[in-house]
């Protein structure tokens, strides 16, 4: 399958006839006009057959799709995006970059404020009325995909989306061997940070021994596990399954033979009291607080925590734990935040460029430099200053344990409430029949 | 009953006379809707008619049919898109929407029952003319029927718009979503890039038959237990609540009564939302109360009670189902509590003092005399307004999903299987279920039940009202 | 002696109730002046008290906070809300309560029974009804939204328009005066205190939505919501450790209008509430 849909100009075509000679394209660009499915392997050879093809100079215009399109837009070009409060300050500089770049053409872009976790509940509602480009975690590309609310990333323009980003965010971006959207960030997952005066270098290897530690000094260690998110980590770091059917719904084993024993750790975890079950917004204030010395969260917590334990301040990847005499290391989701366009744009050329460029490699450095974010860009990741942080170190270490997020929405909250009835207690003593009816209501049929 | 069959009957009746009867200008009037004015020299009525007519078939035409005709199926060509690498574009396909399907498919049928309804009046009018002209009395020129309308018909000038706005708002949306109750609208089929289509009762028979896995209609049952009991409790609560405290602050023995009724009054000051975010926030798990509680040992004596579970180091005041319960409740008490007050205070300053008078020197005393006189009076002149109060707090959205989203965790597996929680109101589950998971066909299903069942209460409490002559008791 | 036990009981008792009441708000407010910007859960008052909450407010709006829009925006509906929902209201009882004719009692029994109907489920109906008349992401939408389906809301305007004596509208009548002038010149002046009731509970109605608003201005552009969805917004899980304080001094404004509102009108609104419910 011969798809070269890949264009390599600049990271920022600011001069859009450079821009235009220096993409030329592959002669047969217009036998995979109709295709519509990005492949990761042809997306490659593709880049490959640009590179080849670019000998080639005499490419007319019209071969080129981004020279085609600023000669086809004549009017103003209105789009709207969308990105969380706290991003607002840097995407309106990344908007500004954007116009510069294609001096041609007269923008009125709109920035709204939508946050990334909450993204899928406002764009559901209506997919026609959401924003032309909006950023979004990657849990949500599931139903955002089913309920076609995002075009699939067709072709690349600027530079090769599947291959400038880590494998994880691609395949994380990827629903049914289609890329669905350009992945920003390669933070959202989950890791661990303590604090270095409490817990040393070995201590944090394990679970149990952190409890024990803690319990000395009179911390606690704070992990959600009332949230399917997190009690994730415990059976799928024993070796029980949750995978995503075709259909929306869930397979899980999570009541098989022995999974009981991972039950019973996380209620002898919990009864300690040591590990205690709070929700993110509360470990903030116990961080700031000082009443908590480790925590499992993510990258957006990290900064409360170096704040409240100074040098201290140190992150890794999750600990194990004791299942019936045998260690197990904590697995976690990965987690990456993704731009997708809106199939129902009315630019929806202008809105997959703009994608690009708030994705590229310089707009994920700009990111990572304003607010600390790790980025999914393979250059951009490979910077000292990235390779430093140490959140950003926690993740790629927890990444060998990582899944991408594959689960569908009946998932959330019998796993919640499991979580919340181990971590306080009140499972009893039949945690056979517990784990049977969570799994129940995980897999419920979806019709 | 009886009564509305005699009158659709003779409504029909009167319009079958009028055909039968009429002369050429009323049956003209069946084509041409302003031939009848016309005929009788009132020309701007017969205009307007004609006009009106035109604007329906125009509508008819371009807007209803087209809609209608897809009705049956909700539609049938699904959205599809075509992606052109080279110039970026996309082609779209002229594809359906069912859910805008529904929504002009009602506005239409809507439409097409007003302009019956208007058309059977037109002739009705019409043929009255006829019988004015030949009685010889007078006939209205246009100015004395658009005086008419200020006077004798002044209800249907009130009326129109408000009306207006009531379909718009209100008919409209309930009959989408009564007819969204028989279709399969949910996440696997939402417009606009799936179709959903009808499936009969289906959905209804889901909510009353318990699966092995859909536990439904288990969490239907609980959740309609405790929205009954909530109801009951934060009406009662607030309404004594409310009038004790008017009745405290009122009392001769309280010194500076307007002092105290303005500091009650502060709390309501604040809006609803703030004051009960700010309260979850409050009495969250890790919260100051939690903070203060476990500082002065509260915690622990609770824990040494059995009250909180010993496995704890905080009171779950908005996490555990029966805590979370009774905090509810008594937050319901907090924010409602003063609002009922200055409604009592009223209610009490008004209270016929020779009864009072007679009462004492009868040597009753004071709870006597509440409990005789007052209450029974402020019982009957509030009373419809606690059914009003019992409505609302059924679908009383705000403080359940204020104080408890995002924050309580249900422990209970079945109700988690379907995306319930023992403090959930059908309404706050309703919207759970649409918010969140889009399932919109057991939310309309669900809708429809809560909707009988306050239309029942109502009916019941306000036919009393409605029907009886009190109307012009106090006149 | 006995009765200056009881004085000092009853002053105790009040205060202490006053004091339960209290305390939240107090809290408030004592937040609203933190410079802690999250949730401080260990002290009841500040540790360090500061202004900067206020000036976010009003001085520095940010991507979060457009105080100054929001409130504009919230007054400005709140108060077309109000006239719309005051002349529907008005319009609805009267006709009801002194006009006769045909299928009045169909009609109002039907109201009822309407008015029960759960607005959150009719919501997505609504959305898309205001969207098919392109109203979705302005005020108008709003305004209409709040206030289109408000006739509904008769019954207590009703009763106390039913307790208005008859002999002032036949007198009016026997002089010539038509339905409109008896209206205009003799119910609405006689239900002064109903009028004042119904004026605040609709213009409380865009302050304290967040639902229906956060759903028809679903444009992500924070200059467009109404102070409801602008300080929900706040407590969002990734805000609400830095905006909470912020939140705080918002509900501490937006209570001022209100609270203005209600002294200025709770003579009006106490015998407007009770002078309906006596016929209900």
């Amino acid at each position: 399958m011969e798809t070269p849909e890949t264009r390599r100009g600049g990271a920022s075509s600011a001069d859009n006839s450079a821009a235009a000679t220096d993409n030329t394209a592959a002669a047969d660009d217009t036998a995979a006009a109709d295709d519509t499915a990005a492949d990761d392997t042809a997306a490659a050879d593709n880049s490959a057959a640009t590179d080849n093809a670019a000998a080639d100079n005499s490419a007319a215009s019209s071969d080129d799709p981004v020279a085609n399109l600023i000669a086809a837009t004549t009017d103003t070009v209105k789009l709207t995006v969308w990105a969380s409060e706290e991003d607002q300050t840097l995407t309106t500089q990344l908007l500004e970059d954007f116009k510069a770049a294609y001096p041609d053409v007269t923008f009125d872009i709109t920035l709204g404020s939508e946050s990334e976790s909450t993204a899928k509940d406002t764009i559901l509602a209506d997919v026609e009325a959401a924003a032309d480009v909006f950023a979004f975690a990657d849990d949500q590309i599931n139903e955002l995909v089913q309920a076609g609310a995002l075009q699939p990333v067709a072709a690349t323009y600027t530079y090769d989306v599947a291959s400038a980003n880590v494998a994880g965010s691609v395949e994380a971006a990827t629903v049914n061997d289609t890329l669905y959207a350009y992945p920003m960030t390669a933070d959202n997952g989950y890791f661990m940070f303590y604090d270095a005066s409490v817990f040393s270098d070995e201590d944090v290897k394990s679970l149990d021994k952190m409890v024990e530690v803690a319990e000395a000094a009179g911390k606690k260690i704070a992990m959600d596990v009332s949230n399917g998110w997190y009690i994730y980590a415990f059976f799928q770091g024993a070796g029980y399954e949750l995978t995503l059917n075709d259909d929306g719904s869930n397979n899980c084993t999570w009541n098989a033979d022995g999974a009981t024993d991972v039950a019973q750790a996380i209620m002898d975890l919990y009864g300690t009291n040591v590990l205690v079950d709070m929700s993110d917004e509360e470990m903030a204030t116990a961080i700031a607080e000082g009443t908590i010395a480790a925590a499992v969260n993510g990258t957006w917590r990290a900064e409360t925590a170096s704040d409240a334990w100074g040098e201290n301040y140190s992150a890794t990847k999750l600990p194990t734990f004791n299942v019936a005499g045998k260690e197990c290391q904590m697995s976690s989701y990965s987690g990456y935040k993704l731009i997708g366009v809106n199939p129902y744009s009315a630019n929806i050329g202008w809105s997959m460029l703009l994608a690009e460029f708030l994705t590229n490699e310089a707009a994920q450095t700009a990111r990572f430099e304003a607010r600390g974010l790790g980025p999914a860009n393979v250059a951009a990741a490979s910077s000292d200053a990235v390779q430093a942080d140490p959140a950003i170190a926690a993740l790629a270490a927890q990444a060998a344990y990582a899944t991408p997020q594959r689960v569908g929405g009946n998932f959330w909250a019998p796993a919640e409430t499991l979580g919340q009835i181990l971590a306080d207690g009140s499972a009893g003593s039949d945690l056979q029949s517990v784990l049977d009816t969570a799994v129940e209501g995980i897999m419920a049929p979806i019709e | 009953m009886k009564n509305k069959k005699k009158f659709s009957g003779n409504y029909f009746k009167e319009f079958g006379t009028a055909i039968a009867k009429g002369d050429i200008g009323v049956k003209l009037s069946l084509l041409v809707m302003g031939a009848g004015y016309i005929a009788r020299k009132q020309i701007i009525n017969g205009l307007i008619m004609i006009a009106l007519e035109a604007v329906f078939i125009v509508t008819c035409v371009f807007y209803a049919a087209p809609n209608l005709a897809k009705f049956g199926t909700l539609g049938t060509v699904q959205f599809e898109q075509v992606f052109d690498p080279l110039t970026l574009t996309s082609k779209v396909n002229d594809y359906d929407n069912s859910f805008l399907i529904l929504l002009n498919s009602i506005i239409s049928l809507c439409i097409i029952a007003a302009f019956i309804f208007v058309y059977i009046a037109n002739i009705k009018a019409v043929y009255r003319l006829q019988q004015q002209k030949e009685a010889g009395k007078h006939i209205n020129t246009f100015r004395e029927d658009i005086r008419a309308l200020f006077n004798e018909k002044f209800h249907i000038t009130l009326l129109s718009l408000p009306c207006l706005g009531i379909i718009l708002m209100n008919i409209i949306p309930i009959l989408v979503l009564v007819a969204v109750a028989f279709t399969n609208y949910d996440q696997q089929h939402m417009p606009p890039s799936a179709l959903f289509t009808w499936v009969g009762w289906k959905n209804f028979k889901q909510l009353f038959t318990n699966s092995t896995t859909l536990t439904f209609g288990y969490s239907f049952g609980k959740i309609l237990i405790w929205t009954l009991e909530w109801a009951v409790l934060s009406t009662l609560t607030t309404f004594i609540g409310g009038i004790l405290m008017a009745q405290f602050i009122n009392s001769k023995k309280t010194k500076l009564p307007k002092l105290w009724r303005t500091l009650f009054m502060v709390a309501i000051a604040v809006p609803q939302f703030v004051t009960l975010l700010l309260v979850r926030n409050f009495f969250a798990d890790s919260g100051i109360v939690n903070t203060i509680c476990s500082n002065i040992g509260l915690t622990d004596f609770l824990k040494s009670m059995g009250l909180v579970s010993s496995n704890l180091t905080y009171i779950p005041f908005l996490t555990n189902p029966t805590w979370a319960k009774v905090m509810i409740v008594l937050i319901n008490i907090w924010v409602g509590v003063p609002y009922q007050m200055l409604i009592a205070t009223g209610v009490l300053m008004n209270i016929p003092v020779d009864q009072l008078e007679s009462a004492r020197i009868d040597g009753a005393n004071s709870f006597q005399i509440f409990w005789k006189i007052t209450m029974p009076y402020v019982l009957f002149i509030t009373g419809p307004s606690l059914i009003t109060d019992f409505v609302r707090n059924i679908n009383n959205f705000n403080v359940i999903y204020l104080l408890t989203q995002d924050v309580y965790v249900t422990s209970d597996q079945l109700l988690a299987n379907s995306n319930a929680k023992e403090v959930d109101l059908l309404v706050t589950w309703l919207f759970r279920l649409t918010n969140e998971y889009y399932n919109y066909k057991i939310a309309s299903v669900i809708g429809i039940i809560v909707f009988i069942i306050c239309a029942g209460f109502t009916l019941v409490t306000f036919t009393q009202t409605i029907k009886g002559s009190r109307e012009e008791d106090f006149r | 002696m006995k009765k200056t036990v009881g004085f000092v009981v009853r002053h105790l008792v009040l205060t202490l109730l006053v004091v339960i009441w209290l305390v939240p708000i107090l809290w408030l407010v004592v937040t609203s002046f933190s410079a802690y910007k999250g949730i401080n859960t260990a002290h009841f008052f500040p540790e360090k008290w500061s202004l900067d909450n206020y000036k976010v407010l009003f001085l520095q709006p940010d991507s979060v906070v457009q105080y100054g829009a929001w409130f504009k925006n919230t007054l400005l509906i709140a108060i077309f809300t109000c006239i719309v929902s005051t002349s529907f209201v008005l319009m609805v009882s009267y006709t009801m309560s002194c006009l006769r004719f045909k299928g009045r009692k169909g009609l109002m029994s039907f109201g009822i029974v309407l008015n029960m109907f759960p607005g959150v489920l009719s919501m997505i109906a609504v959305y898309f009804v205001m969207k098919s008349l392109g109203l979705t992401n302005s005020h108008l939408g709003m305004i209409i939204v709040y206030s289109a389906g408000s006739g509904l809301g008769y019954l207590i305007t009703k009763g106390f328009m039913d307790t208005i004596s008859t002999s002032l509208r036949e007198a009016a009548w026997l002089e010539g005066a038509s339905e409109a002038t008896i209206f205009f010149r003799i119910i609405i002046p006689l239900s002064q205190p109903i009028i004042v009731y119904t004026i605040i509970n609709s213009f409380l109605v865009p302050w304290g939505d967040f639902v229906l608003a956060k759903l028809m201005l679903n444009s992500g552009i924070a200059t467009d919501w109404t102070i409801a969805i602008g300080l929900f917004n706040m407590l969002g899980k990734s805000l609400i450790n830095k905006y909470f304080s912020i939140f705080c001094a918002g509900g501490v404004i937006v209570s001022i209008p209100i609270s203005a509102l209600f002294v200025l009108m709770q003579k009006f609104y106490v015998e407007g509430v009770t002078g309906g419910s006596v016929k209900g």
